[in-house]
Parts: C-alpha cells; sequence; structure tokens
C-alpha cells in the first residue's frame, strides 16, 4: 500500500520534473521521506497496540510492557529525522 | 449480539482486528489449569475442589451459583457458566471476518443448546432442569432460549428453530421422527446442519485454508469415532445417518461398507494422512480394544493439531480455535475428576480420563 503510493508520488515528481531543474529541493525530498517513515510507524503501531490494549485488557501489570512495544516503531521517525539533519538542513 | 438467523456469509461491519483478540486469547490461556494444577485437583474431594475454583477463574460464577447448588453440581454448573460467559466474550470483542468466523465455531453450542431443549421436552423434563444444562456461548439470544425452554412439544420446538440454520434440515427430519419417535434423525439433523455452516462458503486466504483443513479433520475424526462405535455395538443401525459431509477421509457409503470390517477400517486411517499422527493410538486400539482410550487420543491429537497451527499463524482465526478447544477441555477435565471423585474412582483410572497437553 504505501509502496504504490511511494511509487505513484514519484511518477508525479518525474513527470512535473521534467521541465527542467529538480522539483523538488532537498529539503522537500527529506520532509516526503519524513511521511513516509511516520506512515510505516503508523502501520506498525496499529498492530502492536491493539495487541498492547488486548493484553493490558487481560492482566493490567502489562502496561508498561505493551507501552514500550508500542512506541518501538517510533525508531523509524528518528531515523528519518537524522536524514534530515544530514541532507534538508 | 446478532440474530440468530443471519446469514453465516454476512459480513459484520469493518475489518477484523485479530491482534487485539489473539492477545487476549493467549491472556485467558495462559490462566488455564496446568499439570500440577491437574494433578492436585484429582486428589481434592468435590468440596475441596469447589473451593479451589473459588480461588481461580472460576470465582464469580462460583459465588453467584453457590447459594443454589452444591458439592458436583455446582461444579459443573459453574464450569459451564464460566464456559459461556468467556465465549460470549470473545464474540463480544472480535469484529468483521474473525467474528464470523469464531461465530461460526461457536454455533457449537447451539447445536447443543436445540439438542438439550429437543431431548429435555422428549423425556417431559422441567424446563428449569433443562435451563441448567444450557451452554449459553452460541449465537441464540436469550429471548430465543426462553422460548426454546417454554416450548412443550418437540413440533414447538422445531417451528421456533425455523429461520435458524437448523430450520431446513430440523424440518425434513421431523417426519423421520413422527414415525420412528426416536430423537436420532432430529439430532443428526442438527449436527449436520452445524457442520455444513462450518465449511460452506470460507473466505479465502492461506490461514483460512489451513483452518479448513483442521475443520476437516475434526469431521472425519468425529466420522471416525461413529463408525468405530456403530462397529462394536453391532447395532443394525444405517451408518450412513451419522455421517457428516465434509471430510476427507472417507464418504457416506465408504462408511457403511467399512463399518462392518474394523480391520479395513484401521487400514484405511493408517494409509491416510492422518496416519501417522494416529499410528500409537491405533496399535492400542488393535492391542487393547479400547475403544474409549481410542477415543481420548483422537481429541489430544486434534487439540495438538490447533494448537500447533495457532503457532503456524498467530494472527487469524487459529489461536482463537486452539483455545474455545482448550478451554473445552479444561471443562470436561475438571467435570471429570469432579464426577470421579463423587464416585469414588481412583486416582490412577481419573488421571486417565483426562486429555493435558
Amino acid at each position: 500500500m504505501s509502496l504504490e503510493l511511494a511509487t505513484e508520488a514519484s511518477n508525479v515528481v518525474l513527470q512535473s520534473g521534467a521541465a527542467g531543474g529538480p522539483a523538488l529541493g532537498p529539503a522537500a525530498a527529506s520532509a516526503i521521506a519524513v511521511g513516509l517513515a511516520a506512515f510505516g510507524a503508523g502501520y506498525s503501531q496499529r498492530g502492536i497496540g491493539a495487541a498492547a490494549v488486548g493484553a493490558m485488557a487481560e492482566d493490567e501489570s502489562l502496561f508498561g510492557k505493551g507501552l514500550i512495544l508500542t512506541v518501538l516503531p517510533e525508531t523509524l521517525i528518528i531515523l528519518a529525522l537524522i536524514v534530515v539533519v544530514l541532507i534538508g538542513l | 449480539m446478532s440474530t440468530p438467523g443471519m446469514n453465516a456469509s454476512s459480513g459484520s461491519p469493518g475489518g477484523s482486528n485479530p491482534e487485539y483478540v489473539t492477545a487476549r486469547v493467549r491472556a485467558r490461556r495462559g490462566v488455564l489449569f496446568d499439570d500440577d494444577e491437574y494433578s492436585k485437583l484429582v486428589r481434592m474431594g468435590p468440596a475441596e475442589i469447589a473451593r479451589y475454583m473459588e480461588e481461580s477463574e472460576y470465582e464469580r460464577e462460583i459465588n453467584e451459583l453457590g447459594s443454589r447448588h452444591s458439592g458436583v453440581d455446582l461444579i459443573e454448573y459453574s464450569l459451564n457458566r464460566n464456559l459461556a460467559r468467556h465465549f460470549d466474550a470473545l464474540l463480544g470483542f472480535a469484529e468483521g471476518q474473525l467474528y464470523d468466523l469464531i461465530a461460526r465455531y461457536l454455533r457449537k453450542f447451539d447445536a447443543w443448546n436445540v439438542k438439550t431443549v429437543l431431548r429435555g421436552v422428549y423425556t417431559d423434563a422441567d424446563s428449569e432442569a433443562i435451563e441448567t444444562d444450557m451452554i449459553r456461548a452460541g449465537e441464540f439470544d436469550d429471548a430465543l432460549i426462553t422460548r426454546l425452554l417454554e416450548a412443550g412439544t418437540v413440533e414447538d420446538v422445531v417451528s421456533l428453530l425455523d429461520g435458524t440454520i437448523f430450520g431446513d434440515g430440523l424440518e425434513a427430519a421431523f417426519e423421520d421422527f413422527q414415525e420412528t419417535d426416536t430423537l436420532v434423525p432430529l439430532e443428526n439433523a442438527v449436527d449436520r446442519a452445524f457442520y455444513e455452516q462450518l465449511l460452506s462458503d470460507l473466505p479465502s486466504g492461506e490461514a483460512v485454508g489451513l483452518y479448513r483443513e483442521f475443520l476437516e479433520a475434526e469431521i472425519d475424526f468425529r466420522n471416525v469415532r461413529n463408525a468405530l462405535r456403530l462397529a462394536r455395538s453391532g447395532a443394525d443401525i444405517d451408518p450412513g445417518a451419522y455421517f457428516i459431509d465434509g471430510g476427507r477421509l472417507f464418504s457416506a457409503s465408504e462408511m457403511t461398507t467399512l463399518v462392518e470390517n474394523t480391520d479395513e477400517l484401521v487400514t484405511r486411517i493408517r494409509e491416510s494422512r492422518y496416519g501417522k499422527k494416529l499410528s500409537e493410538p491405533l496399535d492400542e486400539l488393535e492391542a487393547a480394544d479400547s475403544l474409549i482410550d481410542f477415543e481420548r487420543a483422537l481429541e489430544g491429537v486434534l487439540l495438538r493439531y490447533s494448537k500447533q497451527l495457532g503457532n503456524v499463524h498467530p494472527l487469524s482465526i487459529c489461536p482463537v480455535v486452539a483455545y474455545i478447544l482448550m478451554k473445552e477441555r479444561e471443562v470436561t477435565n475438571i467435570r471429570a475428576i469432579a464426577r470421579g471423585r463423587e464416585a469414588g474412582l481412583s486416582e490412577t483410572a481419573i488421571e486417565q480420563e483426562l486429555v493435558i497437553l
């Protein structure tokens, strides 16, 4: 799903960029990268969050573990932010 | 809960939520009794078992029913009620396709309730006695169950069930019932209606494909058990009447010939795809001639099969069905212990009755 979106987006980018010079500056490109990374993180958190809430409903002491596992995919966005720092700025 | 007449293939709105459901199911599976607890229970009397249950999962039911029943009855009714509560909860938090698949499997208890009512009405039991034996875990709502309990004759029951999945089959079997005055045709119709809707238009997908294989194994095992029982009883009954469609092992006509020749039946099972899993129990069956041990072995194999399937496809119907089977098994085990202790069986005799993974 996200891959299809990405290729479609790049097609649009390529067509509009044919006029000459890059259509997207490094800042805009890295912004897209962060957006896609956030999308991926959100998708994976959907599953983990649902499972964590399910586990918590049965046993409240699992709150800590559930929380940690749910936020683990956030690392994806943090890594994407590094890309912004390296390229965009 | 949805109406009992709901078409099996019509999905409830929204996508399914296997992550949430399997997480909860796994947690519930974790609190089932294990080997150690069973070996403790085997040494207790009925009153002690009830007290032990009061400190476990079954606390709520024991407290609710403690004033009305006592002894083994208390244990049995609390077990049934606990089972119903857990399975009802499953339906409560499953959504979409997963809900449909679970609901289909849990109609097993609708079938059980229909059979209980039929037997109760047939033997003129009072409705209170029937009610205590009901397991309210299926899709029938309370209104329908109340009306079923109020029914005075078998014909009333059949007409009340018109429009549910059992309606058509029961109506067709009702004529047979009037001719023979035995419940067998009606009960077979209920079983057959349940297994038909279980397998009909299953959604596609790898996990559901494996689940279908599991259901086929369940049907096959049931047919094998019926065939062996019929062969053992030597009664002059048409085995085709007990045959349940949908299995892979044999057809109705094959079953009729195989019932007459047990050796051939055993060879047939050995050569089938269940041969490897069942080879040990089959050896025992041939050597010791004990059908009860073999039936328990069949259940053990099915239980292990479902559990393994749940590990292969953790985010599907598979772990849920594995849990349903294990919970049912726990209830049967505790009941066997309580009834066994009451009847004064020895500890080893009771332990043989249990199926523990």
